[in-house]
């Protein structure tokens, strides 16, 4: 592949040059990044080249300057708004594979790349696979591979005129929607790439919009009036990433085949991504035994992630759990488990990053919907799974009528005691005037045994470090002397001076 | 019909020394229902002519289709019984009406948990023994818990029919099949003996040892006949009784009594002369319709036949004639109400047994007092689904004070600690309700030493509770029921329909509530698990899912899985070392093995972590040879705090130590849950903390360093210690004639197991083989039996012990590899085992 289209050099010029940027960011995922100096002076080239023959008609522009924003604080999928922001750039240009999440105050130019697939190879998998069963077919892809589709619609009609099989295929396509995204504080419409029929980006759209339209990532499709999502087949062209996994959880009722673009090969066992679907509902399951709760903030790019932030909140309040926001960049098992009385954490995120595999994580990561089933009373698991956090926001909770039963945990295979229901009782009492006396008796309790090795779960961080065994520095008043002087050690944690050999 | 009303049965509640909380136990099939029928009819509540067929207690249609009890059911029965039987009764009493509360409990193994739910709220244990097959395991096992909850034991001797019309055996020799049957009782009785409860030994010369054909409907106690020879030889009543057991001989040429057999032909044991042969001769007579030679030796004995009944022929006639001469209810009923004690005289001693508080505190003293004044203590044992679908009856037994509809009490469930809030809830009771027979009774009250059911509270009851009044908030719950069996075969079920999710979650809710065993949860991997005591436990429990608790909904449920536990076989071939991922910290483990017997200590509660420090090294060093030093320097037991491994602090002089242990207890936790070979569970593995090396500024040394370097540290000990798995083992009893053993064996080495018992059940020519049996084999191994044993042989297994698989995991191809393997596919991990190099870090 020529390096110049693949970056799509000419497009981004004319891109800037259109809207008359003056400060671009580049944004590089780290794997790109090798190629960031040669795009750079590319663009630049393009840029010059183009701006010499649009001086001439109506002049005055000024030179685009261009930024390589490397390292991002967040995935390398989302338009990181924050690191722009630093060089007051009026645009991003992001490079490599995307979310396509709505960005909140910039505009973004997304160039995807091309990865190489063999068409023929594709079409015969997908007819062959077709034949097979009789049920209509929906074409899904990694966006990396939405250049080609336009190749293998066409040779698929073809092909079939030439066999003139007698089961007719019924293939439909899924289109990407948009290249280029407005922040959301703008809403003004912006063009599609591939089909000028994929309409543009609107606030709404996304997710399933009552017309039949779904929308999940960048791919956009129209099912005809009558048809339901289950009466599809899914072929997905890509590789096993998290994109994948997300069509795999949303559409969970439909069966799905990979073609593995790289293998030239078709996948039809997708067992291991149906697991997780099983494994997020444990992991529902476990956040309703939860006490504390923290929140981490995965991003501060994506639009309307505040909202979800505070709505997580209420709902967590609401639920009688203490909660706790927490800003670590992306998240590892060393950093989250700095926060061992979190007894759950909530991811806010782009929807390609939110799904964490806790295996590894103390405590479990779970997503805003997840967070919604587990901590709204009464609400239960059809099966329906919502990824983006955007779509929740809508959603407002479900009132769902007080069931007066206790809450019944899977995990103790019981009955647990519900924090909130419980303490409000307790907690008008305690507003008579009998306040100060219910203290009193709290404080002169009975403890249990102070050696017993066995703690009762914390409610708030407070109550968790009261329970910890190290409490900090003993305070040695009546030794008042000073210690005598000691020759510490030197050297590098990795191996300290006395202990090389 | 019915001879009393629900008036009636509640103005006995308040005489507390007339009623009588009884449960019948036994092992499977030697026919505890079949008896219990008998009482139930002498109530009214079924016909005398039916008795015995209709197994009023197995209410269930797959209990009557199976032939099986399968869950303990109660009825309260109200009996008026006549002065001149009271006559000797020397007992508190008030009236001669008498509240029998009774429980019907299931024989089978796998319903165990229902037999001790069954004994948590009676006084008294009617045990019933098959006087052919004798004393059964089955028969140990409930004996040994009703004397473990201070029951007392009367016994009875069943199917004597067999004597008479299978076996023919004569007199002698039914007095020696009986003899030792009640020895063997007694032997294990001993055994358990409690200073408390004295003498709980069984002797039919002091009327504690009935005699009963349950399927026809009559019984004996030796009193019944001492009063028929007593006048007859002008000797009193209890003189009498001892001549009728026992080396007692008499010759009716000479008409002496001797204590030896005189060898004379004529001499007979007196049990055989005056109880058995008569009964012979009369069973005899009217099997062969002799009806000549029956009319005046019925009259004889006192006996009036209706006229109607005169024309019956063989066995109904038999039957008819054996249940007006020898009643089983009033022999029975006799016997409850003479050596069973009332609630007022059981809960004296039985306080200690059940109140987990201070035994001085009000509370104990209204339970020892059984006082219906007192503040409310009811133990709720089991959740009875109602006919109103998805609702529960909460059944308990009122130990002192009283419960009334509407009244606001304290539920405390089985996690709740004195003075938290934990697992507590205030609501009322909205109904309370006694069991007459099939139909339920609304009562205003019911006052303490009475089994009741209570509507209302199912909500907030998963199992069992105790409940308080509203303001006794000082009182400490009734001690929870310890099983005999243990919830170790699991399936893993869905529901067809992904849409039908909420109703399988609503459906395992109800199933948690109606079996005291079962335990619903769900694996890490997002399977719902229902994990029971056995195959068929497991088979009812699904049955009852998806037709009683989903509606019907379709389910898929996997194959039964069993859970195994990881192990170390020797102490870690060395120090290992895992750094933190700043690298600035160093952690320095081994892993060793537990000491024989310790991990068992842990998990019955011997030793753990609520221990005083001071009395668990006691226990360490004085049993476990532990260093007493060492033993305080426990820092952890695991997983979920209380489990049988640890964690202990060898390091000298370690810097910051005490600042990271709730950071490495943390990662203990964590890992102790999920080994490093398949994340089971760990078994009796010691971890010692060798040395640390921490980095100087707390920073660095947070637990986000520290948690997962233990983790790390602690696989990697468990991998350098021979880690090895260990799976559950079934005891086995089988009881079968000798042409059957062949086949017995032939399946047992087929499936792993190994027999360590074969014993000739003397007078008899069945065997009983004991043998082990991993529970994994365990799948289809009566059916397999049965078949290989022609319908001879049929098993009850109990879960034993864990034992160590010899084939090492890590080797691959070996059988444990395999095991892991299959283990890891199925939650879905990656096939291989990660291996010891991501978990050990080189300096």
């Amino acid at each position: 592949m020529d390096f110049e289209s693949d970056y799509e050099i000419a497009r981004t010029a004319e891109f800037l040059l259109s809207r008359n940027f003056t400060r671009v960011a580049l944004q590089f995922p780290d794997e790109l990044l090798k190629d960031s100096t040669r795009v750079v002076r590319a663009l630049r080239d393009q840029l010059r080249s183009l701006r010499k023959c649009g001086a001439e008609q109506n002049g005055g522009n000024k030179d685009v300057r261009l930024f390589v924003m490397a390292d991002t604080t967040y995935g390398s999928c989302c338009v990181d708004e924050v690191g722009a922001l630093h060089v007051n750039a009026e645009c991003v240009v992001h490079y490599g594979h995307t979310c396509l999440s709505p960005t909140t105050t910039l505009p973004a130019f997304f160039v995807i790349g091309k990865a190489p697939v063999s068409i023929p190879n594709c079409i015969e998998s997908l007819s062959s696979y077709a034949l097979t069963n009789d049920k209509r077919i929906l074409v899904l892809y990694g966006l990396e591979y939405a250049y080609s589709i336009k190749h293998i619609r066409e040779a698929l009609v073809e092909a079939s005129k030439l066999s003139e099989s007698k089961s007719k295929l019924e293939v439909c396509f899924a289109d990407v929607s948009c290249s280029v995204m407005n922040s959301s504080d703008d809403h003004r419409s912006s063009t599609g790439l591939v089909e000028p029929a994929g309409v543009c980006t609107d606030d709404n759209t996304y997710g399933m919009a009552p017309d039949n339209r779904y929308k999940i990532g960048g791919l956009i499709w129209t099912l005809p009036e009558g048809h339901k999502m289950e009466d599809y087949l899914l072929f997905w062209i890509g590789s096993d990433n998290p994109e994948f996994a997300i069509v795999v959880l949303t559409f969970n009722c439909c069966d799905i085949v990979r073609y593995n673009p790289k293998e030239n090969r078709l996948v039809t066992d997708v067992s291991q991504q149906k697991r997780i679907l099983k494994r997020r509902y444990y992991l529902v399951e476990k956040a309703k035994d939860a006490n504390i709760v923290g929140i981490l903030v995965g991003t501060l790019g994506v639009a309307g992630y505040l909202h979800m932030i505070h709505q997580m909140k209420d709902l967590i309040t609401g639920a009688g759990k203490k909660v706790y926001t927490l800003v670590v960049g992306r998240p590892n098992p060393a950093k989250l488990a700095n926060f061992p009385e979190c007894d759950v954490f909530i991811y806010v995120s782009c929807a390609q990053t939110a799904l964490l595999d806790s295996k590894e994580y103390l405590a479990p990561v779970i997503t805003p919907f997840e967070a919604m089933l587990a901590f709204n009373r009464g609400s239960q698991w059809t099966g329906a799974y919502v990824m983006e956090f955007r779509d929740l926001i809508n959603s407002s909770l479900v009132e769902v009528k007080e069931s007066e039963e206790a809450r019944f945990s899977f995990l103790s295979g019981g009955y647990v005691e519900d924090v909130d229901l419980q303490g409000k009782e307790i907690d008008k009492e305690d507003k008579g005037t009998l306040a100060l006396a219910n203290a009193m008796e709290k404080v002169l309790q009975l403890r249990d045994n102070p050696n017993s090795l066995k703690k009762s779960r914390a409610r708030s961080g407070p109550e968790y470090f009261a329970a910890r065994s190290y409490q900090g520095l003993d305070m040695h008043y009546d030794n008042s002397l000073p210690e005598p002087y000691l020759v510490g050690r030197s050297g590098r944690a990795s191996g300290y001076e006395d202990e090389k050999k | 019909m019915v001879k009393f009303t629900a008036d009636e049965l509640r103005r006995i509640m308040d005489y507390k020394h007339n009623i009588r909380n009884m449960s019948v136990i036994a092992h499977v099939d030697h026919g505890k229902s079949t008896l219990t029928d008998s009482l139930v009819a002498a109530a009214g509540i079924i016909a005398q002519e039916v008795a015995g067929d209709v197994r009023m207690t197995d209410t269930r249609a797959d209990e009557a289709e199976r032939g099986i009890t399968i869950k303990s059911t109660g009825i309260s029965l109200y009996y008026e019984m006549t002065d001149e039987a009271l006559k000797s009764y020397t007992g508190e009493r008030k009236g001669n009406e008498y509240l029998i509360n009774l429980i019907d409990s299931p024989g089978h193994v796998d319903f165990s948990s229902e037999v001790t739910a069954a004994l948590r709220i009676t006084d008294g244990a009617l045990v019933v023994v098959d006087c052919v097959e004798g004393v059964c395991v089955q028969t140990e096992t409930v004996l040994r818990q009703a004397l473990g909850e201070r029951i007392r034991p009367v016994l009875t001797v069943n199917k004597m029919d067999r004597c008479f019309l299978e076996l023919q055996v004569d007199g002698e020799e039914a007095y020696q099949t009986f003899q030792r049957v009640i020895e063997n009782a007694n032997v294990i009785m001993a055994t358990y003996e409690d200073p408390l409860l004295g003498d709980v030994q069984v002797y039919p010369e002091k009327g504690t040892v009935a005699f009963s054909a349950g399927l026809h409907g009559w019984a004996f106690t030796l009193t019944n006949f001492a009063k028929m020879y007593a006048s007859k030889f002008g000797v009193d009543e209890a003189k009498m009784m001892e001549r009728l057991w026992g080396e007692n001989f008499f010759d009716p040429a000479t008409r002496k009594w001797t204590s030896k057999n005189t060898g004379s032909p004529t001499c007979k044991r007196g049990f055989v002369q005056f109880c058995y042969e008569p009964i012979k001769q009369i069973i005899n007579i009217c099997m062969n319709d002799q009806k000549d030679k029956l009319w005046p030796m019925l009259q004889k004995l006192g006996v009036t036949m209706k006229s109607e009944e005169k024309d019956l022929m063989g066995k109904a006639l038999m039957k008819r004639v054996m249940q007006t001469w020898l009643p089983a209810s009033s022999a029975l009923l006799e016997m409850m109400i003479f050596h069973l004690p009332s609630p007022g005289t059981a809960q004296k001693y039985r306080v200690e047994n059940l109140y987990e508080g201070p035994l001085d505190d009000i509370y104990a003293n209204a339970i020892r007092n059984c006082d219906p004044e007192g503040p409310l203590m009811l133990y709720v044992s089991k959740m009875i689904p109602a006919s109103d679908k998805g609702r529960f009856f909460a059944f308990g037994r009122v130990f002192a004070g009283k419960v009334s509809t509407g009244l606001k009490v304290r539920i405390m469930g089985p996690n709740y600690v004195p003075g938290e809030k934990k697992d507590l809830y205030v609501k009322s009771v909205q109904r309370t309700v006694i069991w007459m027979g099939k139909k339920q009774e609304t009562v205003e009250d019911v006052p303490c030493g009475n089994t009741v059911a209570l509507v209302g509270l199912d909500q907030y009851i998963t199992k069992n509770a105790t409940l308080t009044n509203e303001k006794e908030v000082d009182a400490h719950p009734i001690r929870a029921m310890k099983f005999s069996v243990s919830p170790v075969v699991r399936v893993a079920v869905q529901c067809k329909v992904a849409s039908d999710l909420p109703k399988l979650v609503e459906g395992l809710k109800r199933l948690a509530k109606s079996d005291p065993m079962v335990v619903c949860s769900i694996e890490e991997s997002g399977e719902h698990i229902i994990a029971g005591a056995g195959e068929l436990h497991l088979e009812i429990c699904l049955k009852d899912l998806q037709d009683d608790f989903m509606g019907g909904a379709e389910i898929i449920k996997s194959d039964p899985v069993v859970s195994f536990r990881e192990t170390v076989l020797e102490k870690s071939s060395r120090t290992v070392m895992s750094k933190s991922p700043n690298k600035h910290n160093r952690l320095y483990m081994e892993a060793r093995p537990l000491e024989e017997g310790l991990a068992e200590a842990i998990d019955d509660g011997r030793i753990g972590p609520r221990d005083d420090p001071k009395v668990r090294s006691k226990i360490l060093s004085e049993e476990f040879g532990w260093d007493k030093d060492l033993a305080k320097k426990i820092w952890c037991f695991g997983p979920e705090t209380t489990g049988p491994n640890m964690v202990v602090d060898m390091c000298k002089g370690v810097q910051y130590l005490n600042e990271i242990k709730d950071s490495v207890v943390a990662g203990f936790q964590w890992a102790s849950k999920e080994g490093a070979l398949a994340e089971e569970n760990m078994r009796g593995i010691c971890f010692e903390v060798c040395d640390v090396v921490l980095h100087s500024d707390a920073i660095h040394r947070g637990g986000g360093q520290v948690i997962p370097t233990a983790r790390r540290v602690i696989y990697a000990s468990q991998l350098t210690a021979k880690p090895r798995l260990l799976e559950p083992v079934y005891l086995v009893e089988i009881q079968a004639p000798e042409q059957a053993l062949g086949g017995i064996y032939s399946v047992l080495n087929q499936k792993r197991g190994h027999v360590f018992e074969e014993i000739q059940r003397p007078g008899t020519p069945l065997y009983n083989i004991k043998a082990y049996l991993p529970v994994v084999e365990s799948f289809g191994f009566s059916s397999t039996l049965r078949a290989a044993t022609s319908g001879q042989a049929f098993p009850q297994c109990v879960f034993d012990h864990w034992d160590m698989m010899s084939s090492d995991p890590l080797e691959s191809g070996s059988q444990a590899a395999v095991l892991v393997t299959d283990i890891r596919k199925r939650k879905g991990l990656k096939e291989q085992m990660t291996p010891l190099s991501e978990f050990e870090d080189k300096l």
